[in-house]
């Protein structure tokens, strides 16, 4: 008894002598749950000039990578009326102080030579002012004078990509239904443009009414919707030279909502038999069609998985228009929208990870998202309408068409943020609908 | 009427009592003669005053003397420990451990020759002989088992050194203590067990507490009156094979009889225990300097660096990287600076090794650039509790930052 007795005091006093040592050697621990939601200001100036000439190309270069990382949201360009030094040499060691004294947490320098066959020459060198280190290597691109807003793209997606870690989007095409006209006599054209707004290229001409294009996986081909006929049926318009041929689906049928597969070698479209609307899968080389769903409502607005095995539609099976999952065979579908209202255009997100839609309620329309089993639903717009989402190659962003009220009210292209935020309208020449963003250049 | 009998009564019941011991006693000593019976036998040791010669002869002499019987043990003083002592097979002759502490030191066990002849020098005042025997006998060899019982012979009170004829005070102002001496409020003084006693425990040297800085005078063990032996087993606390010795002076004088100390008693499960709290003791104390101390730091304090931090911490709340926990893990200067090299992600949750990456990096950014927000040049952390943050680990979670737009 006495042995367990000296034990246990032996046991207890050791413990005693060790505690103290265990807590003191724990550091000080912290948990941080609040931040902030801001843009991250960085310094972009003006690109280094390398050959007589280019002081102009490294200021347009230097400007439009700046207002591609400003459209963001994400970033915040500091003006060049508060930097305490100006890098005079692209070479030249980074002055880290002279920007951590402005807060500028990064550093975009860059320089542009323009050699005499025109060939333009552009490299940057990204810059983690308050970790005094450089973000990736130094990169550099060759073009032609004439795709210098490419060049500076791929620049803002390189710095965009080695601060944020994801994809950037800027060096992106997308298609859209250009408008003009009143709305009772509204005349619609395909055409193409930077993500931006910039570089507007028409496809079609306005003789017959076009809808829904969509870009292939690979940017140069598009599938939409048109009139050409007398009743919708789908064609397919090659980029590059504009040419469009019918898809040949029934002739006597409408064909519409096409969407290409992942592989970009078939598609998925909704036809209209009478008052039974199905969806229905297309091998574009063949031509061959297989009958997906087979019910008596209207099923239709399909859009593939990033990974092919799955498709995303609208059906009113259930009595309301909702959104439904099924295996790319077709097949059981599962519901995955049972929130209020109706839910319809769902689009699944490059990222693979949330569908987007749109979702009338209330007598307001809605952009939202939600995972792919219908949880964290998340309304991000809301006007009068609102449609028609489309992804940005990184799955970032989400553009749609907003239609203002009235005899008056236009169509035009938004974007937004998929957190919700930096809602803003993107640059057309006109009115515009339907758009669908294409893959990184 | 009927009290006044019971107070009277009452007031004579020590006369009752008085009167039956005396009885008692008066017949115990009248028949209790008859009952007596022959003494117990018991040895008789006459002790006489011997020359120094007829001692060194019988000190010679003792090593070929068997063991006393057992029963020679009452006839040496009992000390408190020794119910503690194991029952002695072999036993020295008690008088020469009694009257010569010194001359015959068991063998050291750890004997520390080499801060000795420091020490020497700097003690001209007490004399050293004891000390040289200590050199002379610096080849240590581990007493048999055999020897450890010598110390079952415990004198009733430990022998002290001799007092010194003054208050030993230093000539020259003595050094500061050596930084691996522990600050404690109270003076501890060097704890020596008696070099002809082996206490029941090993009793090793109790390092003096660091000389009073600010004290006027030294007081050392020989200023106080002699204390016996220890009435508890002060545990040892071994010093570092690296550690040097101390140089306070007042553990000086205790250096000779240090190397008296004998083993104690053979290892048993109670000694293997206390070797442990030693042990455990000893590397707290060799931990001591390097842990932290001082007071936590407050929840206020803990609240500031925590809204410092948050006020930078950017988050994308449209990346993979909002999803990611991050734990980052880094080391402070005392002006409250990060050091930036340190900063490491310690884990993740949440997300892929690229989304880490940048959720690392957005708390690495917060983390460095906070520190110089609002004209400060680093956090606003208090400098007496250094040890407290000097190591930091953050986690950021942005679960519900931003999520409401």
């Amino acid at each position: 008894m006495d042995r367990v007795t000296r034990l246990l005091t032996a046991a207890l006093t050791a413990l005693a002598l060790m505690l103290p040592a265990l807590v003191q050697a724990a550091p000080l621990r912290i948990e941080i749950t609040e931040g902030v939601v801001e843009p991250l200001p960085f310094a972009v100036p003006g690109f280094i000039a390398e050959s007589s000439g280019a002081e102009d190309w490294g200021a347009r270069l230097a400007q439009v990578v700046a207002d591609d990382l400003n459209g963001t949201g994400l970033f915040r360009q500091i003006g060049q009326d508060a930097f305490i030094s100006r890098p005079t040499s692209f070479a030249a060691p980074v002055q880290y102080a002279d920007w951590k004294a402005i807060n500028a947490q990064a550093l975009i320098m860059g320089a542009v030579a323009v050699a005499d066959n025109g060939q333009l020459t552009v490299k940057f060198r990204v810059y983690d002012v308050f970790s005094d280190q450089e973000l990736g290597r130094g990169l550099q691109f060759q073009g032609t004078t004439e795709g210098w807003r490419r060049m500076a793209h791929k620049v803002a997606d390189a710095v965009y990509s080695r601060i944020t870690g994801e994809a950037g989007y800027f060096d992106s095409r997308v298609v859209f239904v250009s408008e003009t006209g009143p709305k009772n006599d509204r005349r619609k054209r395909l055409a193409i443009m930077d993500y931006d707004g910039a570089n507007v290229q028409y496809l079609t001409d306005s003789s017959s009414i076009v809808l829904a294009p969509r870009f292939s996986p690979t940017g140069d081909r598009v599938l939409y919707t048109s009139y050409a006929t007398g009743f919708p049926r789908i064609h397919v318009l090659d980029v590059g030279n504009t040419r469009s041929r019918i898809l040949e689906t029934q002739t006597d049928a409408m064909s519409f909502a096409p969407r290409f597969a992942p592989n970009g070698q078939s598609a998925v479209f909704s036809l209209s038999e009478g008052a039974n609307t199905d969806i229905f899968l297309m091998d574009l080389g063949s031509g061959s069609t297989r009958r997906l769903t087979n019910t008596p409502a209207i099923e239709t607005a399909p859009s593939y998985s990033p990974d092919g095995s799955q498709i995303v539609f609208e059906s009113d099976r259930s009595g309301s228009q909702q959104l439904y999952i099924m295996p790319a065979s077709g097949g059981e579908a599962r519901r995955i929208s049972f929130g209020d209202g109706r839910y319809g255009t769902p689009v699944w997100s490059p990222r693979g990870d949330l569908i987007a839609f749109t979702k009338q309620h209330k007598g307001r329309f809605h952009i939202g998202v939600m995972r792919t089993d219908g949880s964290e639903e998340r309304l991000l717009t809301a006007s009068f309408l609102d449609e028609g989402p489309t992804w940005a190659p990184n799955g970032r962003v989400i553009m749609f068409t907003r239609e203002t009220q009235g005899a008056s009210g236009q169509a035009s292209l938004y974007s937004v943020d998929v957190s919700g935020r930096n809602l803003k309208r993107v640059r057309t020449p006109g009115a515009a609908s339907d758009p669908s963003w294409g893959p990184l250049q | 009427m009927d009290d006044i009998p019971e107070r009277a009564r009452r007031a004579h019941i020590g006369h009752w009592v008085s009167g039956i011991a005396h009885v008692g006693l008066i017949g115990w000593l009248l028949i209790g003669p008859l009952f007596e019976v022959e003494p117990l036998p018991f040895d008789v040791t006459n002790v006489t005053t011997i020359s120094e010669e007829e001692y060194a002869a019988l000190v010679g002499a003792a090593a070929s003397v068997e063991a006393p019987e057992p029963e020679v043990a009452p006839v040496v003083p009992e000390t408190p420990q020794a119910p503690e002592v194991p029952q002695p097979e072999d036993t020295p002759p008690p008088a020469p451990v009694e009257e010569t502490p010194a001359p015959t030191p068991p063998e050291p066990l750890e004997a520390t020759p080499a801060p000795e002849p420091e020490v020497v020098p700097e003690q001209p005042a007490p004399p050293a002989p004891v000390v040289t025997d200590a050199q002379d006998v610096a080849p240590p060899e581990p007493l048999p088992p055999a020897n450890e019982d010598v110390a079952v012979v415990l004198p009733e009170r430990s022998i002290r050194p001799r007092p010194r004829p003054a208050p030993r005070v230093a000539p020259e102002p003595v050094a500061p203590p050596e930084p691996e001496v522990a600050i404690e409020d109270t003076t501890q003084d060097a704890v020596v067990p008696d070099e002809s006693v082996e206490a029941p425990e090993p009793v090793e040297e109790q390092e003096a507490t660091a000389q009073e800085e600010a004290t006027s005078e030294i007081v050392t063990e020989a200023d106080e009156p002699p204390s016996g032996a220890p009435e508890r087993s002060v545990r040892p606390r071994p010093r570092p094979a690296n550690r040097p010795t101390p140089a306070p002076a007042a553990t000086e004088t205790e250096t000779p009889t240090e190397t008296a100390e004998t083993p104690a008693a053979p290892p048993s499960t109670a000694d293997a225990v206390n070797d442990l709290l030693a042990d455990l003791q000893a590397s707290g104390a060799t931990d001591t300097p390097a842990a932290p101390s001082g007071p936590p730091l407050t929840a206020g304090e803990r609240n500031d660096l925590r809204v410092a931090v948050q006020n930078c911490w950017q988050v994308d709340v449209g990346s993979a990287a909002s999803r990611v926990t991050v734990v980052v893990a880094m080391e402070m200067e005392e002006n409250g600076r990060v050091v930036t090299n340190s900063l490491r992600m310690v884990r993740s949750d949440g997300g892929d090794g690229r989304a880490a990456e940048i959720a690392f990096q957005a708390a690495r950014r917060a983390i460095i650039r906070c520190q110089n927000q609002g004209g400060r040049n680093g956090y606003d952390l208090p400098p007496e509790k250094y040890d407290q943050w000097r190591e930091i680990e953050m986690t950021f979670n942005p679960a519900n930052v931003g999520r409401n737009p």
